[in-house]
């Protein structure tokens, strides 16, 4: 699948740096690069992208001024957005906006990478939705969240709830642990619990919940403890009391 | 408070009452010497001003913190005494008042003067025990005023000293170096390091003016600090942070840590080739929150005395920004745990942030 992407930023290097950074991504192409807001959206209407890589400052109007002048008549797909900026302050607006990820400047090849992998898994499910006809729409998940906007170590992630392995609570905070990277945050474990997916998470202690996709297996411990294994290895503290639970999704599965 | 203040003020107000007591008596067609009228009233307050100053040198403070049960059981019998002591004095020197009763002895005189005067006298004595209340009062908003003052200069010169951390020969040149030999071997590995020290300026540049922090804001910024020193030592030392659950919202004040660290890397751990540990933990003890950090780089012995370079300052900064914060609620040691073992603890009173966080947070799609 070969994906069109335009990038829009002001500043020539930035988006030198995409197009050198985008050649290591062979999916995508770019198809044109516009150095102002009004450059862009002709770009947009011309090539109808799939993938817009969009500066928030730019001469004239900004990156959500774009966005809003594209939607209005429009009669094509609007692109996936991934912003790059070296703003933080716009991060809430970008994800009520949907837009794929929010690049702080500098990032790194990694980051760029993960956001391209994102972007490619949405738009292959769009057009996925799009072939089968009048087919189950894609709301039909229901109202759990797919995903969390929060800050980290100076990020700002997007991150989708199926990356994360397991969370553990700390008090008034939760722990999110992902492949690579821990994140700590603000919330309550039962908050938390009322938002995800109770088919792809679940509480297995007071202060634990994991992915059932990394789940390896259940293991007595000599004591008569339980505990849960994930695929790496991590080893997670289950109660007596989700244990009827867990036995019972694991004899489905 | 200078005697001649006391004195002076208060012979001036005995010098007015006599004045007025000479036009009340003219009033009434009745004579009395002016001059004994000032003796009178000047000697009297002569006295006061005297017993006032006596009273504020020894017992000032004591006046000015007494409770209520203190006041009654002790500064009550004293205004008494006092007040009777003072009319003692005074009848003494006037041996030939009362005017008109030539034949009294000392006793029925004192007698007569303090039927008299006691109430007046206690009225005086409560009026400066009033004031020396206000001016015990006014003192203490004085110094929570410079206090406060002096807090936001201190706080200035830690955020400038944080950005020269980050903008000195020390840090940023090093760094930049660092990238700079990355970036012919390893693109990748220059490009995260670009990309911590961008997060690192701008969480800095985010914090502002704040002055005290959640600890697990100051533990993400520490986080990203030792990301960075982590790349430039290598793998030869091992970082290890523990941070009680219970204790993520607890208040630090801001960048209290970081300079710390950089301390136990410039004058420990870099002195190593390998096998460095550095240990950073915060827990809890009692009603205090405890900070620690531990590294086993080269011990104190080793190190030039403080003062002789840039390590003195910092600690002064930090030892002078919990003093004006925290008062003699706190301490701050660096000790030698074992040889090469340096070890640096801060125990602050225990403070929760009050005020929920702004959060990013959200959910969707």
């Amino acid at each position: 699948m070969m994906i069109h992407a335009i990038v829009a930023d002001d500043e020539v290097l930035a988006r030198q740096k995409l197009r050198q950074l985008l050649r290591d991504e062979p999916e995508i192409e770019i198809v044109g690069e516009g150095a102002s807001a009004s450059e862009t959206i002709d770009l947009v209407r011309a090539t109808r992208p799939e993938l817009l890589f969009l500066d928030i400052r730019m001469p004239g109007m900004d990156g959500f001024d774009i966005i809003g002048e594209l939607s209005v008549g429009s009669d094509f797909a609007m692109p996936r957005i991934i912003f790059t900026t070296a703003y933080d302050c716009y991060a809430l607006r970008a994800f009520e906006i949907h837009a794929v990820d929010y690049l702080l400047k500098p990032f790194t090849s990694e980051r760029l990478h993960s956001a391209v992998q994102r972007a490619r898994e949405q738009i292959s499910a769009t057009k996925q939705n799009l072939g089968r006809s009048n087919g189950r729409s894609s709301q039909d998940a229901s109202s759990y969240t797919t995903r969390i906007v929060f800050k980290s170590r100076g990020r700002i992630l997007f991150l989708p709830v199926s990356d994360i392995r397991w969370i553990g609570a700390e008090e008034n905070y939760v722990r999110i642990c992902t492949e690579a990277d821990k994140h700590l945050l603000r919330e309550t474990m039962s908050h938390l619990e009322e938002k995800l997916d109770p088919q792809m998470f679940l509480r297995v202690h007071r202060s634990a919940i994991v992915n059932l996709q990394y789940l390896k297996e259940v293991r007595t411990e000599p004591s008569g403890e339980f505990t849960v294994v994930l695929v790496n290895g991590q080893k997670v503290a289950m109660s007596r009391s989700y244990h009827a639970r867990i036995s019972e999704w694991l004899a489905r599965g | 408070m200078h005697p001649a203040i006391f004195v002076s003020a208060s012979v001036l107000l005995g010098i007015l009452f006599a004045l007025q007591e000479w036009m009340s008596v003219r009033l009434w067609s009745y004579h009395i010497g002016i001059r004994l009228l000032l003796e009178a009233w000047g000697l009297q307050y002569f006295l006061w001003g005297v017993l006032c100053w006596l009273l504020w040198r020894w017992l000032g403070p004591r006046i000015q913190q007494a409770k209520a049960f203190c006041i009654i059981t002790r500064v009550l019998p004293l205004s008494i005494v006092i007040s009777i002591a003072e009319e003692m004095i005074w009848v003494s020197c006037f041996p030939h008042l009362p005017l008109n009763r030539p034949h009294l002895t000392y006793w029925h005189r004192l007698a007569f003067q303090l039927d008299a005067e006691l109430i007046d006298n206690m009225v005086i004595f409560w009026c400066a025990f009033a004031l020396f209340r206000g001016v015990g009062y006014y003192q203490k908003f004085r110094e929570k005023e410079d206090a406060a003052a002096q807090l936001s200069v201190q706080l200035a010169h830690a955020q400038i000293a944080t950005l020269r951390m980050q903008l000195n020969p020390h840090f940023l040149f090093n760094t930049l170096n660092s990238i700079s030999s990355l970036m012919r071997i390893d693109v990748a590995a220059a490009d995260t390091m670009l990309e911590q020290l961008g997060s690192l300026l701008r969480i800095t540049l985010e914090r502002g003016q704040v002055q005290f922090i959640r600890l697990n804001d100051e533990m993400e910024f520490v986080e990203m600090y030792l990301a960075m020193q982590e790349r430039r030592f290598a793998g030869r030392v091992r970082q290890q942070l523990s941070v009680h659950p219970e204790l993520h919202d607890a208040l630090v004040p801001a960048m209290i840590l970081q300079p710390l660290i950089e301390n136990a890397y410039t004058h420990g751990l870099s002195k190593l080739d390998s096998d460095g540990l550095l240990v950073i933990e915060a827990t809890r003890r009692d009603k205090c929150l405890m900070l620690s950090i531990l590294n086993n780089g080269a011990g104190l012995n080793s190190n030039p005395p403080k003062g002789s370079d840039g390590q003195g300052v910092g600690l002064a900064n930090i030892r002078s920004r919990l003093r004006l914060h925290y008062g003699d609620q706190h301490t701050f040691d660096i000790r030698e745990v074992t040889q090469d073992q340096v070890e640096v603890t801060i125990t602050l009173p225990l403070q929760f942030s009050a005020s929920p966080t702004e959060k990013l947070t959200r959910f969707g799609e």
